[in-house]
């Protein structure tokens, strides 16, 4: 959101963008982790806060390989399991007299299960089973965003997917599907931001979440062309109605094989008549339209807005958008190296910057197993991630997650914190370091404040959990015992992460 | 004063639990003053019918040729139309609102939108929400009305948003409201222990913090608010019970509780519902239709729970969608983004009956039927004949009112 949140003060645009050479240490380390990663392990931040800044920037923008992490369990996918396209036998019948897989999908050959019953039944399974996989495929991207050693490779991936935005099942975007998109979205995490909108103009989600595949020569659906201008690459007011229309034609014949369920370029549906778009004229194809989009100004200010609002704080100034645009041209649209740049700035590391940005809820679960150590989804996260307003693979609408202040109601708040006090509540908390802090209200009060906050509260609040840490006068969060030095230390951590500075990024 | 002095001074539980009962005893005061005009216990329940209401399916133009031509398979059979003249009718599926737009409590305004139309649901849906069609507006039109309309602002319900993510046509300036999606979770756990809330109060409410940001002061506001909001809203609304039959659907919960906050006079002026998504580009027919048979059944209960209360003459529902969609069906038998369309006034003052004009299906507006009424002149009629306040500031400009409100 644009409005109000540019943080006060002046930018001082003639040194913005150079290294940043003041102090290195945990809170700024912290402060690095959390916006090119989801906030890290106490760990991970003081070994990146004994290296030099810019190879802490560099440790983060070259990914370490991935290959010991796990792939997804058993993806639902239709076409493979011969519920749908060519080899489709039997319940393919099922699937489409409910509509489940959409009306005409190709190849059918009705056979057996004739009982209108018996195939409703098995149709609600279907369904059920998509869903159920989806869920599956949420807990192992959390799992994967708090233990992958590539943490800004998933923090891409989680950017792109609020940004490219699909949703699951509405529109037949299988959970098979919404994987091919995420992978995608992690390939290309930072790179070549041009090259990643031509894949997502030929990615199976998209094609179905936004109506390419049904953009036919005879009857252009604009609503992928509208949308990929508006949200993804320029913004409103860079085109007109008629450019919107025009590459709508260019789309045509994108679709989806019912048969495979893969992209394919169908000609026999593609208007290759001649466009007029963003004032020139030719026979374009989609791939045109995308590289005509990425020779306008209004594409390289759009993406260096998107990292500046992600990565630095919202509302940027127009002369800090127009030197990271230049900066983003000058690499041809690759963006490892400018978001390089950017982590290494002075406007990044500036009090301007410094908890200018509000968590998103998988932000605030992520980094908080991160926080403590834990390996494993806490059992709460993915219910709490839906009360917090973000279901990964279900953004609310095609402009994606609108972020900023609007995270924060009295519900998802409320949300946030039922999550901690939930989780502070499990024994398996006594595991983690919060297990070892010294049985001295003092130090243990330090050493929580400062891996839980970098330390940032007042003098009068830290006194007032060490007091509480000590039982002067207080007793223990829920159902944990005041009598019990080990469980106040995880009421007063509860405390620490419900202060407003923890659902600060 | 020194760093602390406040927070310990100030803010210790009992001068806070104090403020409490003032605060909510105000809130009782307030709603029990007797109606002025525009009088102070009238309620607004918008409904967003969220990713743009097909406005022709819905509001059936059955005696129209050009609708039939229009949309040769997506069109609704005369037969079908629950007819209200020899030209147009409600669609199929809202029988129950079909019976109360009979016993005079539904107007329905034709043609509604606004100059040059933006086919953006976000922008359109930005524009409907500022009522600023030309500019961009940080705030909402009903946000606007709760700053300017002295309400106590110690009352935390003075609005109240029944969705997850606060909708922009409440953000205000100086008031806050709540976004409350459902009762039932709506509380902290650390409550259940009076001296951690005790200590939580006093550290999410800690100003003297060594750093800045632009949320800070919204985060911790909202934490205080969440705080109170959620110990006292279950309370206070606990001794409200209805018979109705709400459809167990996400609308029939927010209007459940709806008529919950209104019935338990809280001093709420206005509520937000949604409904949706009606985004039919593909397949139309079954999706606007479950839609509509949904908001038909859940608004009837809402209306039978409220007048069981006697709050039916106190609660004016307005309904609005981001645009209606074109006028002929696309090849995937659905509709694109269009323009104007009916919107529906439900209880409250209204005069049941037709207002606006039709749009000509005969002149399209590049494809769409062009809008009739100012959607403005709808929000100047309901700020000023129901909430009893001067719309000029609101919505920057004069416009007309129109007939439908008493």
């Amino acid at each position: 959101m644009d409005n109000g949140t540019r943080p006060a003060g002046q930018l001082d645009i003639a040194t913005a963008l150079s290294p940043y050479s003041g102090p290195w240490d945990v809170r700024m380390a912290s402060h690095l982790m959390r916006r090119a990663g989801f906030g890290g392990t106490p760990q991970q931040v003081q070994q990146l806060s004994h290296m030099p800044m810019h190879e802490a920037v560099e440790s983060l923008i070259h990914f370490p390989s991935t290959a010991g992490l796990p792939d997804p369990d058993n993806v639902f996918d239709p076409y493979q399991q011969g519920l749908i396209g060519a080899g489709m036998a039997g319940v393919s019948r099922v699937a489409q007299g409910i509509g489940l897989f959409g009306p005409g999908v190709g190849g059918a050959r009705p056979i057996g299960m004739i009982d209108p019953q018996a195939r409703q039944e098995r149709a609600k399974e279907l369904r059920q089973d998509a869903r159920q996989s989806i869920i599956s495929l949420q807990a192992w991207w959390l799992t994967r965003m708090v233990a992958s050693p590539a943490p800004l490779q998933e923090k891409m991936t989680l950017l792109w997917h609020g940004h490219f935005t699909s949703a699951a099942i509405q529109k037949q975007a299988w959970p098979s599907d919404m994987y091919r998109q995420n992978q995608l979205f992690r390939q290309y995490a930072l790179g070549n931001v041009r090259d990643l909108t031509q894949a997502v103009s030929k990615d199976v989600a998209m094609l179905k979440y936004l109506d390419g595949e049904r953009n036919v020569k005879a009857h252009p659906n604009e609503n992928y062309a509208r949308e990929l201008m508006e949200l993804f690459t320029l913004g409103i007011g860079n085109y007109s109605e008629q450019d919107i229309r025009e590459s709508a034609r260019a789309f045509s014949g994108w679709t989806v094989d019912r048969r495979t369920g893969e992209f394919v370029d169908n000609q026999s549906q593609h208007d290759d008549g001649s466009k007029t778009f963003l004032g020139r004229t030719g026979n374009f194809t989609g791939t045109d339209i995308v590289n005509i989009i990425f020779q306008q100004p209004a594409a390289s200010k759009f993406f260096a807005k998107f990292l500046l609002n992600n990565f630095v704080y919202n509302d940027p100034e127009p002369e800090l958008v127009d030197a990271v645009a230049a900066n983003i041209v000058r690499n041809d649209f690759n963006l490892a190296p400018v978001v390089s740049k950017l982590l290494q700035s002075n406007v990044f590391y500036s009090e301007r910057s410094y908890r200018a940005l509000v968590k998103s809820p998988v932000e605030f679960v992520v980094g908080t197993h991160q926080l403590f150590g834990l390996k494993d989804l806490a059992p709460n996260a993915q219910r709490a991630l839906v009360q917090m307003g973000q279901i990964l693979f279900y953004p609310p609408n095609v402009a994606g997650w609108p972020g900023g202040s609007t995270w924060i109601t009295s519900q998802t708040l409320i949300a946030r914190e039922n999550f901690l006090a939930a989780l502070m509540n499990m024994p398996m908390m006594q595991q983690t370091w919060l297990g070892e802090v010294p049985m001295n209200a003092r130090a243990a009060t330090a050493q929580m404040v400062s891996a839980i906050l970098q330390s940032d509260i007042s003098p009068a609040s830290q006194a007032r959990l060490q007091d509480y840490l000590n039982g002067a006068g207080t007793s223990a969060l829920g159902m944990l015992s005041a009598e019990n030095y080990e469980e106040r230390v995880r009421g007063a951590a509860y405390l620490a992460m419900a202060m407003p500075a923890y659902q600060l990024s | 004063m020194k760093r602390g002095q406040f927070l310990l001074g100030s803010l210790s539980g009992i001068t806070v639990v104090a403020n409490l009962d003032h605060v909510f005893a105000q809130a009782l005061a307030y709603s029990t003053v007797p109606g002025l005009p525009g009088g102070d216990d009238r309620v607004l329940v918008l409904v967003n019918m969220q990713g743009g209401n097909d406005g022709l399916n819905c509001v059936v133009p059955h005696g129209d040729d050009a609708y039939y031509r229009l949309r040769p398979s997506l069109a609704i059979a005369r037969n079908d139309v629950l007819s209200i003249d020899n030209q147009v009718g409600l669609n199929p599926q809202m029988k129950s609102f079909k019976a109360m737009y009979d016993k005079g409590m539904v107007a329905i305004v034709q043609g509604v939108g606004y100059p040059d139309p933006d086919h953006s649901h976000f922008r359109s849906t930005e524009i409907w929400q500022t009522a600023a069609p030309e500019k961009y507006l940080s705030t909402g039109w009903l946000g606007r009305y709760l700053d300017d309309a002295n309400l106590p602002s110690e009352n935390l319900f003075n609005g109240v948003a029944i969705s997850q993510v606060l909708p922009e046509v409440m953000i205000a300036r100086k008031t806050d409201v709540p976004a409350i999606a459902q009762l039932n979770g709506y509380g902290l756990l650390s409550d259940r222990n009076k001296s951690a809330s005790t200590t939580y109060t006093e550290l999410v409410t800690d100003k003297s913090l060594p750093f800045s940001s632009p949320y800070l002061s919204h985060v911790a506001e909202i934490e205080d608010h969440a705080q109170r909001g959620s110990e006292e809203l279950p309370k206070l609304v606990a001794g409200y019970k209805t018979d109705a039959s709400y459809p167990a659907t996400p609308l029939g919960r927010s209007l459940a509780l709806a008529a919950q906050i209104v019935g338990s006079k809280l001093g709420t002026r206005v509520l937000y519902v949604q409904h949706g998504s009606f985004d039919t580009h593909v397949n139309q027919r079954g999706t606007q239709d479950r839609l509509l048979s949904e908001f038909s059944d859940a608004m009837k209960a809402f209306y039978d729970d409220l007048a069981a209360h006697g709050n039916d003459k106190r609660t004016l529902t307005m309904t609005f969608s981001e645009f209606g969609r074109r006028a002929a069906q696309n090849a995937s038998g659905g509709t694109d983004h269009g323009e104007a369309a009916p919107l529906f006034l439900i209880g409250g003052n209204v005069k049941g009956g037709m207002y606006g004009t039709h749009p000509d299906l005969n002149r399209l507006n590049d494809g769409n039927p062009g809008f009739t009424t100012d959607f403005r002149n709808v929000y100047a009629t309901v700020l000023e004949r129901w909430l009893g306040r001067p719309s000029t500031p609101i919505l920057d400009g004069s416009f007309p009112q129109i007939a439908a409100l008493a």
